[in-house]
């Protein structure tokens, strides 16, 4: 089957789009446990728009990329949030550093920075997918907002692995991906990244009886 | 046949349709809604039946009220109906396509909500007060987001006049065909859609007895044949805002040209797109709780920021 490089331009596009989309939902939810079905969510579009990329440029190393997202982003790092959560004893995020509707703002400002930051570059590229670089770069800038904007440690931690899954985008629209080996070590490090970030937020609850990384700026006897 | 008597008819045309589909899709939700909740349910036929017996009952006016308050139900009326004659239906010439394109649209809609919010005032009571105070907020946080969902699909069309954009689009002659800022300005129209007809996540239609109440809390004090036409605008508001989602969007279908054979064809499938969309509102209804109050500024937010989005990625993705 063969798509024409408009089309399948058009659909990495309409993939992107779809991530940045559910980086807003993650930015509007309050719920714990819904910002990691987000994540998951954002992964699983991640995981579309590679293997949609490798099946485009014929790069048989990004389907091993895309199949290693699919497994550790959308499966494994879910769960493990998933248990963390459960221990705690807050559902839901009622107090934010940025209210819900300014930090959507924010967000729509940062999306128009990426823009007009990558204005330039967009047109020196040949590549079928650099259109997705200012959405790669917007997802980037709305994973560190959220780390921001939010008290939770596990909200915290979904933020900054938004921000890797844009960087992923962003390598696999700027140059059709890393060198596997690369891409290998950032997988494993994202891994032990998540799993320690769970450990570090279960450590928190047992001391402090909270998430609340506000908690940590503050000596204790 | 003379350009004059055409559209003369062509306006009477869709008058009635508009009118006689509106009750419809009122009582297909309520039908919808009645059944997931393992009830019988009225017959979908059963608002046109509350209209007729709210037409022929005597109303009663308060001492207390002005000139407004039995001037709004005519005027909310007739600015719905003059906006549902600005959105394509069953055919892309809009009858009262010369006069108006998407603002004039968005400002008859505005038109009929700012007079019903001084009517919710006007009797004085403190649950129309309340009522009005409440559709203020509402109205003014979805106004700019449908204004910047209607802006990105004008830019891929190249016009803000409804019957050109749907043309176009049913044709696919001369459109942007990237599908982001329509996917971006779909989902932010939806949700402006749920929030101006007052549908569950933002209010919930079926009840006269709650604080929460919207609507129902600004029209608590009609009745007869005033509260007929308040409870026919509101259908038709939701007719209108269906046609447009889904001859917008989805525009396959609609009779391009004047031959009678494409128009019934056109008329029967518009009938059958707003029914399936309203089956989806239906279906909304039943998954989700409402919103508490002060929560319908981040849903109203996200509506705000998919259409700026949508917006931005047409600039974005045009290169």
């Amino acid at each position: 089957m063969q798509i024409s490089p408009h089309t399948g331009s058009q659909l990495v596009d309409l993939c992107s789009a779809l991530l940045l989309l559910t980086c807003f939902a993650i930015v509007a939810q309050r719920r714990l446990s819904a910002c990691v079905d987000l994540f998951a969510l954002q992964s699983a579009f991640l995981v579309l728009t590679a293997a949609l990329v490798a099946f485009l440029t014929g790069n048989p190393h990004i389907y091993i990329a895309a199949g290693l997202t699919g497994l550790i982003k959308v499966i494994i790092i879910p769960r493990v949030l998933k248990k963390v959560i459960e221990r705690l004893n807050v559902k839901r995020e009622l107090v934010m550093n940025i209210n819900v509707p300014a930090g959507l703002l924010i967000c729509g400002a940062l999306v128009m920075l990426a823009f007009f930051i990558t204005q330039p570059i967009i047109p020196l590229g040949f590549l079928l997918t650099r259109d997705s670089l200012a959405i790669a770069l917007a997802i980037v800038l709305i994973g560190f907002f959220t780390m921001i904007a939010r008290q939770k440690a596990v909200t915290q931690l979904v933020g900054f692995l938004v921000m890797e899954n844009g960087l992923f985008l962003g390598a696999t629209a700027a140059t059709y991906g890393m060198p596997l080996i690369v891409e290998l070590g950032v997988f494993f490090d994202v891994l032990i990244a998540a799993l320690i970030a769970g450990i570090y937020t279960n450590r928190l609850q047992d001391a402090f009886d909270s998430v609340d990384t506000t908690h940590l700026t503050v000596l204790k006897e | 046949m003379s350009p004059i008597i055409q559209s003369l008819l062509l306006v009477t045309a869709q008058v009635i349709v508009l009118l006689t589909v509106s009750p419809f899709l009122v009582g297909l939700i309520r039908k919808v809604k009645a059944r997931f909740q393992c009830r019988q349910g009225a017959s979908v036929f059963q608002p046109y039946a509350d209209l007729a017996k709210l037409f022929r009952k005597q109303p009663v006016i308060s001492t207390t009220t002005s000139w407004i308050f039995t001037a709004t139900p005519y005027i909310l009326f007739a600015s719905t109906l003059s906006a549902g004659l600005l959105v394509p239906t069953f055919t892309t010439q809009t009858p009262l396509n010369f006069a108006g394109n998407i603002i004039a649209l968005v400002y008859l809609l505005a038109l009929g909500t700012f007079f019903l919010i001084l009517a919710g005032l006007d009797a004085g009571s403190a649950f129309g007060g309340m009522g009005s105070s409440r559709e203020a907020i509402i109205a003014s946080l979805t106004e700019p987001a449908m204004i910047l969902s209607i802006f990105a699909i004008a830019l891929t069309a190249g016009s803000t006049n409804l019957s050109t954009i749907v043309h176009k689009t049913a044709l696919l002659e001369g459109i942007a065909t990237d599908p982001s800022p329509h996917l971006m300005a779909l989902a932010a129209l939806f949700i402006v859609a749920l929030a101006e007809t007052g549908r569950v996540p933002v209010d919930n239609p079926a009840t006269h007895l709650e604080l929460t109440m919207i609507h129902e809390a600004m029209v608590l004090e009609y009745s007869g044949r005033y509260l007929a036409l308040i409870e026919w605008a509101a259908g038709l508001k939701l007719a209108v805002f269906l046609s447009l989602i889904a001859n917008v969007f989805a525009p396959w279908g609609i009779a391009t040209t004047l031959a009678p054979t494409t128009m019934g064809i056109g008329l029967v499938v518009y009938v059958v797109k707003i029914a399936g969309l309203a089956v989806l509102i239906g279906v909304i209804e039943c998954m989700f709780a409402k919103l508490r109050l002060f929560r319908v500024t981040d849903l109203l937010g996200v509506a705000f920021i998919l259409a700026l989005l949508g917006l931005l990625f047409f600039y974005i993705l045009r290169s």
